[in-house]
């Protein structure tokens, strides 16, 4: 299985393209899936991992955002600068990696109760996103947000509390069965002392336990960077992370044997992700068949891929408030585990809402603007379904579809506009 | 009307005559009228999210070692609702004081399973999916259990999960997709302006699509059947009436919220006999003596007030309710007035077809697993007897394997 991870020999053509932004990015509209389908795998690798300038225009509306986040110090604010990243960015992936890491590394604005302090970490997860995964680690054991999130203050000497240094084995870097109770209690008392002061991080060296500890059988004064590099050489690290890579970007359920070819590549390329992304979105596993549209969209997916498919002009707030009642509220993960997405995000509340979404953004300004006035297609059916499906979607569907079409009254912008909603309400909307 | 049971209690009171073997006959006639079929019988399962600390739920204040492994949480004597002369209710749960005392309330002590696990999360997963030593996550024990009777459901909405957006892992099923509603009036396709006829023609259309068959097992299958399934029981739950009146005042909480709509949905009888809620927060490591009061307030003022609304419409009789959670807590206070994740603790059981009391011994305080109590009654046992006994589905299969029944019911 080893050569899934080889270059693919595949044919190029629109749907490979349109494969590659979804998953690299949030949608496409028409323009980008016809400039990548003409650019081709590398030249569209190129830019996404080398990321170009932003506009002046878009530098300008993300400073004026986080400045009115700071100054209200609401997290909606915050969300909503981040959501307008999301979707007027120029590097898509670098968002969407930030995205991974948010629900790796979940913390909560809820328990935090800091703008500051929760843009510092998502500034730290969108500066190593292209970068390495070293610098996270360590960094995200020193990040304020975390330490108020795990309650590293009252991890002292004399009583140990093992919140962060579970987590950081659990959910960071290992997964559950590659450790024992024991390594979480002696990994605590590694980070005795790790604290918070005057909202900094601070070495509170009075509490911190200098005595030898056991981790993962070596023996040693540790603390808790030494801790953080033992989970970084574990051989549960590279397969943990390679399996949340796949799940993320290729395929919901990634076998043992894809999660070893991945991991073997995070091992080789030492936690360095460009080399790795690269690997990976030119890979014959991530443009092999089973892997196609075997995702389940989150909420921000569905919601922001729809925006940008549309080349909608959103009302931001509306959809940060959509996507949390959906199940996805950015800044506020339910839990430190964070999201378990695929199947569980769709619930038939959830599945009646999302259908809801679609008549909400096409029948009404709720959620933005949309125009299809400058719009000429000879065949509406395919033009949306290429668009928004990508994907053979049988006879019936299309007789279904056309049949819909016909029935539809009023001028061409209420036809399309009822159109693409029927077509969103399809269950294969769902899928990515 | 009144149940046997009421009229036998209050006959017994008002008495000194017995009724002896059989009572009279109107009162048989009125017992059968009342006595629901075990096919409508209901459980509202209720979950305490982040693990609750069952020692100051159930305190046991007749033992010395309590009160000297908690001296900064522990709940004093004079405090607790006394159960007996050793187990007191938390001073919060005065409801549940009201439910014990009618005998419609039973602590079953000392739940757990071997080998317990203190992550939260796969901890909850092994209650949900009943298996704990496979790490197997892909159904639940309700689930399979509707799976097993899928005849029984045809047009129906077996299963319910109430006040969530996602679908718990206990009702996760193979053959049946159990829907999960947040609230009533967000749960209804909205298709936009138009007239009548173009809406449903263009639902129509949708469910046509949503139809298809699509590889079983497949994601896409799997959305198509959500989708039938969320726009069926859209149709049926707004069918019921808008104007139900509780026969008892809710209390305010998120949970009496929720409750309200499944005594509401009960009433409407869609055929559900398994609903979920979920009640979060009881992750108390730190500071927890008013965090845990106020859930605890809410847990038992909610089913209190659940309990009474049923009674009130004649239903009480049909539905049990059991809380669960996934762990304990240590036995020993944490350093910062809280408590850490620990292992067997109680679960409650309220109907008034239970048979009330406290069912089991008090773990020890001093032979402890890791700082923690000991079970002695496997989770399982407590779910086999809610299905062998209220719900009428065998077990067995269920659960796979055979567990020794629990006296609550």
């Amino acid at each position: 299985m080893a050569n899934e991870m080889q270059r693919t020999d595949g044919e190029w053509s629109r749907r490979e393209a349109t494969h590659l932004l979804w998953r690299t990015g949030f949608g496409a509209s028409t323009d980008e899936i016809q400039q990548v389908t003409k650019d081709g795998l590398d030249k569209t690798l190129d830019r996404l991992l080398s990321p170009p300038q932003e506009s002046a225009e878009f530098t300008k509306s993300d400073a004026l955002l986080r400045q009115a986040a700071f100054d209200s110090g609401n997290i909606a604010d915050l969300k909503t600068w981040w959501l307008h990243r999301m979707v007027a960015s120029a590097n898509p992936l670098i968002e969407k990696l930030t995205l991974l890491w948010h629900n790796h590394f979940a913390t909560s604005n809820a328990k935090v109760d800091s703008v500051p302090l929760m843009a510092a970490q998502n500034d730290l997860l969108r500066r190593e996103s292209l970068g390495s995964f070293r610098p996270v680690l360590h960094g995200i054991a020193k990040d304020v947000a975390m330490l108020v999130w795990l309650d590293s203050n009252s991890n002292r000497k004399r009583h140990p509390n093992e919140n962060f240094a579970r987590e950081v084995m659990e959910l960071f870097s290992l997964g559950v069965g590659n450790y024992s109770e024991h390594d979480i209690q002696e990994a605590a008392r590694a980070f005795t002392g790790w604290h918070v002061r005057d909202g900094e991080f601070w070495f509170n060296a009075i509490q911190h336990d200098t005595g030898e500890k056991v981790v993962f059988t070596k023996r040693g004064n540790f603390d808790g960077g030494d801790v953080v590099e033992l989970c970084l050489e574990h051989p549960a690290c590279p397969r943990f992370l390679a399996f949340k890579l796949l799940r993320q970007f290729v395929e919901p359920s990634p076998s043992k044997e894809h999660i070893d070819a991945l991991a073997a590549r995070i091992r080789q390329h030492n936690f360095e992700w460009r080399p790795i992304l690269r690997e990976l979105f030119a890979s014959r596993l991530f443009f092999s068949e089973p892997a196609r549209q075997s995702i389940i969209k989150s909420p921000i997916e569905l919601l922001l891929g729809a925006v940008r498919q549309l080349k909608a002009k959103p009302n931001l707030q509306s959809l940060a408030r959509l996507s949390a009642e959906l199940g996805q509220d950015i800044f506020e993960p339910p839990t430190v585990k964070g999201w378990d997405g695929g199947r569980l995000w769709i619930s038939s509340t959830t599945l009646i809402q999302r259908a809801n979404f679609a008549t909400a953004l096409l029948k009404s300004n709720q959620l933005g603007s949309i125009s299809f006035a400058g719009l000429r297609v000879e065949d509406d059916v395919n033009y949306f379904v290429e668009l928004l499906l990508a994907r053979d979607v049988g006879p019936e569907a299309v007789a279904e579809l056309r049949q819909f079409a016909k029935n539809q009254t009023g001028d061409a912008e209420t036809r399309l506009r009822s159109l693409a909603q029927f077509v969103m309400q399809m269950p294969e909307y769902q899928l990515t | 009307m009144t149940t046997r049971r009421e009229f036998l209690k209050q006959f017994g009171a008002a008495s000194l005559v017995s009724l002896g073997a059989t009572p009279p006959s109107f009162l048989a006639r009125a017992a059968a009228a009342t006595e629901a079929k075990p096919d409508e019988r209901i459980l509202v399962l209720v979950q305490l999210a982040g693990g609750n600390d069952g020692l100051n739920t159930v305190v046991p204040f007749g033992r010395a070692e309590y009160y000297k492994a908690r001296p900064g949480v522990g709940i004093g004597k004079d405090a607790v609702l006394k159960l007996n002369g050793e187990l007191g209710l938390h001073p919060a749960m005065d409801g549940f004081k009201k439910l014990f005392d009618e005998g419609w309330l039973s602590v079953v002590q000392g739940v757990g399973y071997p080998n317990p696990d203190r992550s939260h999360f796969r901890s909850m997963d092994i209650w949900q999916s009943a298996k704990p030593e496979k790490d197997d996550v892909s159904s639940g024990w309700l689930g399979r259990a509707l799976d097993s009777t899928v005849e029984q459901h045809v047009g129906k909405v077996p299963g319910l999960a109430f006040g969530t957006d996602k679908l718990p892992l206990s009702l996760v099923a193979s053959k049946i997709n159990v829907p999960t509603v947040r609230d009533v009036k967000g749960y209804q396709l909205q298709l936009g302006p138009g007239n009548e006829s173009a809406l449903k023609t263009h639902k129509q259309a949708l469910e046509r699509i949503a139809s298809r068959d699509a590889s079983a097992g497949s994601d896409l299958d799997f959305l198509r059947r959500t989708a039938r399934t969320a726009w069926s029981s859209a149709e049926k739950l707004k069918q019921i009436s808008a104007s139900y009146k509780p026969a008892t005042a809710y209390p305010g909480n998120a949970l009496g919220n929720k409750l309200r709509t499944v005594a509401e949905i009960i009433s409407g009888d869609m055929g559900t006999r398994m609903f979920y809620v979920n009640l979060d927060g009881f992750d108390t490591h730190s500071q927890q003596a008013n965090v845990h009061q106020t859930l605890l307030t809410e847990l038992s003022s909610a089913i209190s007030a659940f309990v009474g609304d049923l009674k009130g419409h004649g239903l009480a009789d049909r539905v049990m309710v059991a809380t669960f959670s996934e762990f304990g807590r240590r036995v020993a206070e944490n350093g910062s007035l809280g408590t850490d994740h620990g292992a067997a603790s109680q679960m409650f059981v309220v109907s008034p077809k239970c048979k009330g009391g406290v069912i089991g011994a008090h773990p020890s305080l001093t032979d402890l697993d890791d700082g923690d109590l000991k079970f002695h009654t496997d989770f399982r046992s407590v779910y086999a007897t809610l299905l062998d006994r209220w719900l009428n589905i065998p077990s067995e299969p269920v659960l796979g394997g055979a567990f020794r029944p629990v006296e609550f019911v």
